[in-house]
């Protein structure tokens, strides 16, 4: 789903040329490093294991078919050990099969073909028996690994299905339950005054109520939110959107929570329609804009920008507050993660869902100190070539 | 609050699984002059709406039997009763299904009662009207719009507008108050075979915008319902 083109030079402005090591407050933001290949130890023991009990099973068909060899020719015993190869790959990996193959073959030929105690076969007919054996036990072996490799994985599909409806069923289910309840106190406390004129102190008590169960619903929404991301729930509807009534909306969306800071507002004409989910960008614009209002002094400006940088779309929100302790950089939309220095209150994971739903949709999410003090939020988007319309005639 | 005689009360059916809701709901709208039938289940709720007739129905999506979705298609097939839906947030779609299956506007849990009792007023409002609003019609922020000689004013100075953009606008009129999808917008004026191409209404609305309120950022007359769609503020 990552969109590889905003590694390219075009977007390099933004983006720290990959080469250029991270500079102190500017977060690394190249993929973490793939897990390295090599299997861990414990399911390399559990290879080498493997090894082991194939040799068992080839010693343990010898020496059956050393006692077998009074009544049954020495043809017969190779289907003996053809069975034991069956047998061994419905237990053992692909590599341990092959060996087991090649380690019977060999036994049958030194110690039941003729001439006995000895690697040579005389006869031609024998010599295409080894071959057909070795090639039959091959087949037979690769085929059995195959199909129970492909039973685990069906079986792996079919439990991840599983608990991806039960996850969702819970989600929506504890959802509800959180939510009613908080519907019930906000409407019950709005209406109060429908009763009859409250006294002062009443009213005072009844917005205390509203402020409090208007709190609890945010809360509830994050953790929903995060929630969500945490457990893949999350399906981003992309559709073209028009940057400029983003910006709009998600202001307005916090105008009651931001109404301490000055929010300065600066979006570039003639931006190009841009392909995201309205809701969860707003989403995380909205967080951004109250945590600059959270960390910083009231009467803070807050600075909220648009504007197109090569092939991406930048939105950033900026103040003039303390700024990020530097060791914080790198964390700082890690879940749960809150600076030493924050103020009690607030979860610490608005700014974990600011980059979850901005990488759900492909763009990233990054923040640094300012040059003259304040913190900065960058989100980046790929810009695509926006779908041409057909114009009507003026 | 009037002075004038009271209009006959009118009624409302609260189709709601939730008991503190429809508890809620009741003292609420009954403090403001409303009679309450409540139904717990989808359908009961169908029963009694087509046991009485009621001037509204508040109807809410996630009903244990039959599916909110389910209650209003069914409702749908006989009576144009203004249905207003009882909804959560993160429920765009459902939204957008509901309003596409002929709901006349949502309220997202929690709602404040005056909120409530505005989308009520508004549906009810166009339930009486109908769709065939007044030939000139004042939009808010000095625009007049004038259906009959297609001419559209703002502060007295004819706005010159695409036959797209007119269109656009006259759906917007025509549905004053009520959100309408995206779906819908497109479907109307551009087309059904246009109605996954959101690019158009996104780029023709913020000309709409650009020639009716140019520089106003403050509230638009066309309020964007996010992920859903947009409605024209109501003067």
């Amino acid at each position: 789903m990552r969109d590889e083109s905003l590694k390219a030079p075009a977007s390099s402005a933004v983006w720290r040329p990959p080469n250029r090591p991270a500079a102190r407050g500017q977060p690394e933001f190249a993929a973490p490093p793939a897990r390295p290949a090599t299997a861990t130890p414990v399911s390399a023991g559990i290879f080498v294991g493997e090894y082991f009990v194939a040799f068992g099973v080839f010693v343990a068909t010898s020496l059956l078919n050393l006692w077998l060899q009074q009544w049954l020719g020495y043809q017969a015993l190779a289907l003996v050990y053809l069975l034991a190869v069956v047998v061994l790959a419905l237990v053992v990996r692909r590599g341990p099969i092959l060996f087991g193959t090649a380690l019977t073959a060999a036994g049958w030929s030194y110690l039941f073909a003729p001439p006995r105690f000895s690697f040579h076969i005389a006869s031609s007919y024998d010599r295409m028996m080894f071959v057909m054996y070795f090639v039959v036990a091959l087949t037979v072996g690769q085929l059995t690994a195959r199909l129970r490799a492909q039973r685990k994985t069906e079986l792996k599909a079919k439990l991840l299905a599983e608990s991806e409806r039960l996850g969702r069923t819970l989600l929506n289910s504890v959802s509800h339950e959180l939510r009613t309840p908080i519907a019930v106190i906000t409407t019950a406390a709005d209406s109060l005054g429908e009763a009859g004129p409250l006294t002062p102190a009443q009213q005072r008590l009844a917005s205390e109520i509203e402020a409090a169960s208007a709190r609890l619903n945010r809360v509830v929404q994050s953790l929903l939110s995060a929630a969500r991301l945490q457990s893949g729930q999350l399906q981003p509807k992309l559709d073209w959107c028009d940057v400029a009534e983003l910006v709009q909306v998600s202001l307005r969306s916090v105008a009651s929570l931001t109404a301490s800071h000055p929010i300065r507002v600066s979006v570039a004409s003639q931006l190009p329609l841009v392909r995201l989910d309205f809701v969860l960008m707003e989403q995380a614009l909205a967080n951004l804009l109250v945590n600059a209002a959270t960390h910083t002094p009231p009467g803070t400006a807050v600075e909220l920008a648009a504007r197109q940088e090569g092939r991406s779309l930048v939105l950033e929100v900026s103040d003039r507050g303390p700024g990020l302790p530097p060791e914080e950089v790198e964390r700082i939309f890690d879940l749960f993660h809150r600076t030493p220095t924050a103020k009690p209150g607030g979860t610490g994971l608005g700014l974990n869902i600011v980059k979850g739903f901005v990488e759900a949709q492909g763009g990233r999410v990054r923040a640094a100190n300012r040059v003259g003090g304040g913190a900065v939020f960058l989100i980046t988007l790929p810009v695509d070539a926006a779908p041409t319309l057909t114009e009507e005639s003026a | 609050m009037s002075t004038a005689p009271p209009p006959p009360p009118l009624t409302a059916l609260v189709i709601d699984d939730e008991p503190q809701i429809r508890r809620l709901l009741t003292v609420a709208l009954e403090a403001n002059g409303y009679l309450i039938e409540t139904a717990a289940a989808g359908q009961d709720g169908l029963v009694r709406a087509a046991q009485q007739r009621h001037d509204i129905i508040l109807l809410d999506l996630g009903l244990p039997d039959l599916g909110g979705l389910e209650v209003l298609q069914r409702l749908r097939e006989w009576t144009q009763t203004p249905v207003v839906i009882l909804t959560v947030q993160d429920a765009e779609a459902d939204k957008i299904a509901a309003l596409d299956c002929g709901a006349d506007d949502y309220v997202t849990k929690p709602f404040k009662t005056g909120e409530l009792l505005a989308r009520m007023r508004a549906a009810l409002r166009r339930a009486h009207r109908g769709d065939a609003p007044e030939p000139v019609i004042q939009l808010g922020k000095g625009v007049v719009m004038n259906l009959s000689t297609r001419r559209v004013t703002r502060d007295g100075q004819p706005v010159k507008l695409t036959a797209t953009e007119y269109a656009l606008l006259r759906f917007f009129v025509q549905h004053a108050g009520k959100v309408l999808t995206h779906r819908q917008l497109l479907r109307e004026v551009w087309g059904p075979e246009h109605e996954m191409e959101s690019q158009y209404l996104r780029v023709y609305l913020a000309r709409l915008r650009e020639k009716l309120e140019p520089g106003d950022t403050t509230d638009s007359l066309f309020q964007t319902e996010p992920g859903v769609g947009y409605r024209l503020v109501e003067n």
